[in-house]
């Protein structure tokens, strides 16, 4: 039950902004810098307000022999104090947009270099990963083929997805790492299974909700080598704090040589053993949600 | 106009001589003090309720922040006399701390702030405040009460399933929320509840400032504590049968097996296996049992556009209230017309427009088109603008005042303080971009508790303390209110300020253990601050309770206008009864002549005629 109340104390002195992880992703810096030109503009507001606030309870405190200044207000005041916020936060509203824009708006994804599918996963808690295998190309995935063994619903149907390979990462202190490469567009096909869950790299400014049914593209560029963690930031479950999972951002080389041996031991999803329950699953479900479609 | 005010007086004066006649024959204690339509009695009825309540909320926030701070260990205590369902060697449980979160997200807004805000206040100021006998409708008032307890019992009662209550989070998102258990109906049903009794409150105040005035009172003379509730009323009629709606859907989904919420082929565990939507049972990597169940073809994110369509209107229906709550205390105790009154209802009815179409920034990152987010960001960041007049217009009332540090002033001047550090945190979760990285972390936790307990908490303190003398015919302690205010103000920034910078951290919420991820394990013993903080913050509020039990029984008895206040409640009685005032009010200004020049006294009441040589005092300018 150790506090320390000395680390308290040096960071109360110190600025916000040095509590940011550190940022390695290309859109990071943008990001972080809108978010600072918020944080010195309420810093110069708070001063602002809280200066006159003090001044006025210090100097117009109670006095029996006074009397206070019979005034309702003044229209140019009002019109003053509407207008000049306006004016800032419509600028800093279309400046955001450009930053908006740019990191999530689909049709300015940029062309990626490395691509993968990611799932959150709620029985256990954790992340399913999906590479493309030596071919480079993702099989088709179909949702009425989901089951447990093969939870991206790969296409038996598809040669390109043969060779697909999936890295099943539990939550966490050891999670199974991920391996991208440096200076590299990256893109994630994001989605879940079950429940919500929230894909979150802190360093790389990344977050982005999985949601059931649909697939979610969110991209991001990693400029340093090294090690980072994965979060979710969105409730789901009591296993939620669990999900850790780590990405190694390496040099080309490392990569590659990474992604030629994880190929080789895994098990392609679509050969291995399948519950015989899934089958029947499967097909009751296809039936099920043909139904539905029509 | 002219005939419905004169309509409405007719109204009036009837139901005052009806009033007249009911004070003639005793009711029954049942009648009187139990299923009463009074008014006044109903808003003690709610402030008892949400009091407790108010303790029940801050006691799981304290377990929730003692295994934030100390994950696994023994909550002291309390923790070896818990359930072993909830607690394991006497530290919360992963499933239980989840449950914990929810239920205090639930408590504090549904059965506290609104309650307190909405309920008491509006209950017992509107009618007093327009000078009329009771609320238009008494008798559903009565029930929009009586809806609050057993909705309470039903919300409580879900910790004692098996599986526990609601862990879905107060926003009780599907897929989780449907797939969550029996515990997840009852908070459905109570919310539906408790819906139910604020829509009929909402209703009632609407038709009770729109027809029973009294006579001479304009629209735009009423005390800003009106206009807010009033405007409060429309919000909650208009935003509480979505969320109705939506929890309705959210019911069908779980047990007729609809498919509003629930997409196709979902892999779900459930914690007893029972309440699987569609597809599969599973447990581990093991397939247990396949049910056969319809459902499906839904979109998980329609109710975050329904709840959130209710919910963050829900955020101006808990704080409007206390905004006008502070402009009455603030221009009676600096003695000083509120600056710029009808800015101020202009403000308030802009914030409670765009209020509603706002509610997607809750929902930047959740798989919403992200162009909708850019539509969402920019009316998002006009609403700090209505808010900003706010703030200049309570700065400016204080200008050259003459300021009375009373409890009830205290807590309305803290009030201001904490919504400015509240108002500009949320400018940066307006800024999509920038909401990407805090989105989900502990900012968005300092930003709430900012705007909800520093914010509309505290005006409810200031009402508390400033109406409490017209309530209970007693005047509360000044000594013990001064010292519950500076405990809560220095506690409460102690304990929310550094939660900000847990949040650029990058600290998500909702977390059991965080120091699972090696980037938050330095950020422990800042968690370990905050949670101290928290535990005197939490016992400082009972200063509070004894003030208030022990000015019941010892409390200096109250004057008719304790605080020289000019507003029309401070004509009625020390203590009203039923029928509230004793004289027929008849209003001639508006309620913040405070300091007119030539005038021996610093007030002047709206109920006090004009003196015969008097030239007559504009209000405005």
């Amino acid at each position: 039950m150790n506090f320390d109340l000395s680390k308290g104390l040096e960071w109360a002195y110190r600025d916000m902004l040095t509590f940011f992880p550190e940022n390695v992703s290309t859109f990071g810096a943008q990001l972080d810098s809108i978010f600072a030109l918020i944080y010195w503009f309420s810093v110069a507001t708070f001063f602002l307000t809280y200066g006159l606030l003090v001044i006025f309870m210090v100097k117009y405190r109670y006095n029996e022999h006074r009397k206070a200044y019979y005034f309702h207000g003044n229209n140019l005041m009002e019109f003053t104090w509407t207008l000049l916020p306006t004016i800032f936060f419509v600028g800093l509203g279309l400046w955001s947009d450009g930053a908006w824009s740019k990191t999530k708006y689909a049709s300015r994804v940029p062309k990626p270099d490395v691509e993968i599918d990611v799932l959150g996963y709620q029985s256990g808690f954790g992340w399913q990963f999906r590479y493309a295998g030596p071919d480079g190309v993702f099989g088709n995935k179909d949702r009425e083929q989901i089951t447990i063994a093969n939870p991206f619903g790969i296409d038996s149907n598809d040669i390109h997805g043969k060779d697909d390979f999936v890295i099943i990462s539990p939550g966490g202190s050891r999670p199974i790492p991920i391996h991208l490469p440096v200076n590299k567009n990256i893109l994630v096909n994001l989605s879940s299974n079950d429940v919500l869950h929230s894909f979150f790299l802190p360093n790389f400014r990344v977050k982005q909700d999985a949601l059931p049914g649909q697939w979610i593209k969110v991209w991001f560029n990693g400029s340093k080598i090294g090690t980072y963690e994965l979060a979710c930031a969105e409730l789901c479950g009591s296993g939620h704090y669990n999900m850790r999972g780590q990405v190694f951002i390496d040099s080309q080389a490392d990569y590659d040589k990474w992604l030629d041996e994880q190929y080789k031991i895994s098990k392609p999803v679509l050969e291995a053993p399948v519950l015989s329950d899934t089958t029947i699953v499967a097909s009751a479900d296809t039936k099920d949600s043909k139904t539905t479609k029509n | 106009m002219q005939t419905a005010v004169a309509n409405a007086n007719e109204i009036h004066g009837h139901d005052t001589h009806h009033g007249a006649d009911h004070a003639h024959h005793e009711l029954s204690f049942i009648r009187k003090y139990i299923f009463s339509t009074d008014h006044k009695v109903i808003a003690k009825q709610f402030m008892a309720v949400s009091l407790f309540f108010l303790f029940v909320g801050g006691l799981f926030a304290l377990m929730i922040r003692w295994q934030i701070a100390y994950p696994g260990s023994a909550i002291p205590l309390i923790g070896n006399i818990l359930p072993n369902s909830w607690v394991s060697d006497g530290a919360v449980t992963a499933n239980f701390y989840t449950q914990l979160l929810t239920l205090h997200g639930t408590v504090m807004i549904f059965y506290v702030i609104i309650p307190l805000a909405v309920g008491m206040f509006g209950n017992f100021c509107i009618p007093l405040m327009i000078g009329t006998d009771d609320m238009a409708l008494p008798r559903l008032n009565m029930f929009s009460f009586w809806l609050v307890p057993p909705a309470g019992l039903i919300m409580l009662s879900g910790f004692f399933y098996d599986s526990g209550t609601a862990a879905a989070g107060w926003t009780g998102y599907p897929p989780l929320g449907p797939t969550s258990g029996p515990g997840q109906t009852t908070w459905l049903v109570s919310l539906f509840m408790i819906g139910f009794s604020s829509i009929m409150g909402g209703t009632n105040y609407m038709a009770t400032v729109l027809n029973k005035r009294a006579k001479g009172l304009q629209l735009f003379q009423m005390p800003l504590t009106v206009w807010a509730l009033f405007i409060t009323a429309i919000l909650i009629t208009l935003g509480t049968p979505v969320l109705a709606a939506a929890i309705a859907m959210q019911i069908c989904d779980q047990y007729l097996h609809t498919g509003f919420f629930m997409p196709d082929n979902l892999l779900v565990t459930a914690p007893d296996n029972t309440y699987v939507t569609n597809a599969f049972i599973a447990q581990g990597n093991q397939l247990l049992e396949h049910k056969q169940l319809l459902g499906g073809g839904g979109q998980p994110i329609l109710w975050q556009h329904l709840f959130w369509f209710y919910s963050h209107p829900a955020v101006y229906i808990m704080i409007l209230p206390g905004m006008g709550i502070v402009s009455d205390v603030l221009s009676t105790f600096a003695r000083k017309p509120i600056y710029g009154y009808k800015a101020m209802i202009f403000a308030i009815m802009a914030i409670a427009f765009l209020g509603f179409i706002v509610w997607g920034h809750h929902m930047f990152q959740s798989g919403m088109n992200p162009l909708l987010g850019t539509t969402f960001m920019l009316s998002t960041i006009l609403i700090a603008v209505p808010s900003a007049i706010k703030v200049f217009n309570w700065l400016g009332t204080i200008w050259k005042g003459n300021i009375r540090f009373t409890a009830a002033n205290m807590n309305a001047l803290a009030f201001i303080a904490t919504f400015i550090i509240g108002g500009l945190s949320g400018v940066f979760m307006a800024s999509a971009p920038v909401d990407i990285y805090i989105h989900d972390t502990y900012f968005i936790v300092a930003h709430i508790h900012y705007v909800l307990f520093g914010g509309a908490l505290f005006a409810i303190f200031a009402g508390i303390y400033y109406w409490f003398p017209k309530m209970y015919g007693k005047m509360l302690n000044e000594n013990l209110g001064r010292k519950h205010f500076y405990w809560s103000f220095v506690f409460f920034n102690l304990t929310f300020y550094p939660m900000h910078i847990l949040g650029v951290g990058g600290h998500m919420r909702r977390i059991y253990n965080p120091y699972i991820y090696e980037f938050l394990q330095p950020l422990q013993p800042m968690n370990q601050f905050v949670t101290f903080a928290a535990i005197i913050l939490g016992f400082s509020q009972l200063i509070l309770v004894v003030n208030i039990l022990w000015s019941l029984k010892y409390g200096k008895a109250a004057p008719r206008n304790p605080w020289q206040s000019n507003s029309i409640e401070w004509s009625a009685p020390a203590h009203p009864g039923h029928g509230n005032f004793d004289t027929d009010i008849v209003v001639y200004r508006g309620p913040y002549e405070y300091s007119v020049p030539g005038r021996e006294s610093d007030f002047y009441p709206q109920t006090e005629p004009p003196s015969e040589n008097e030239v007559p005092v504009h209000s405005g300018h």
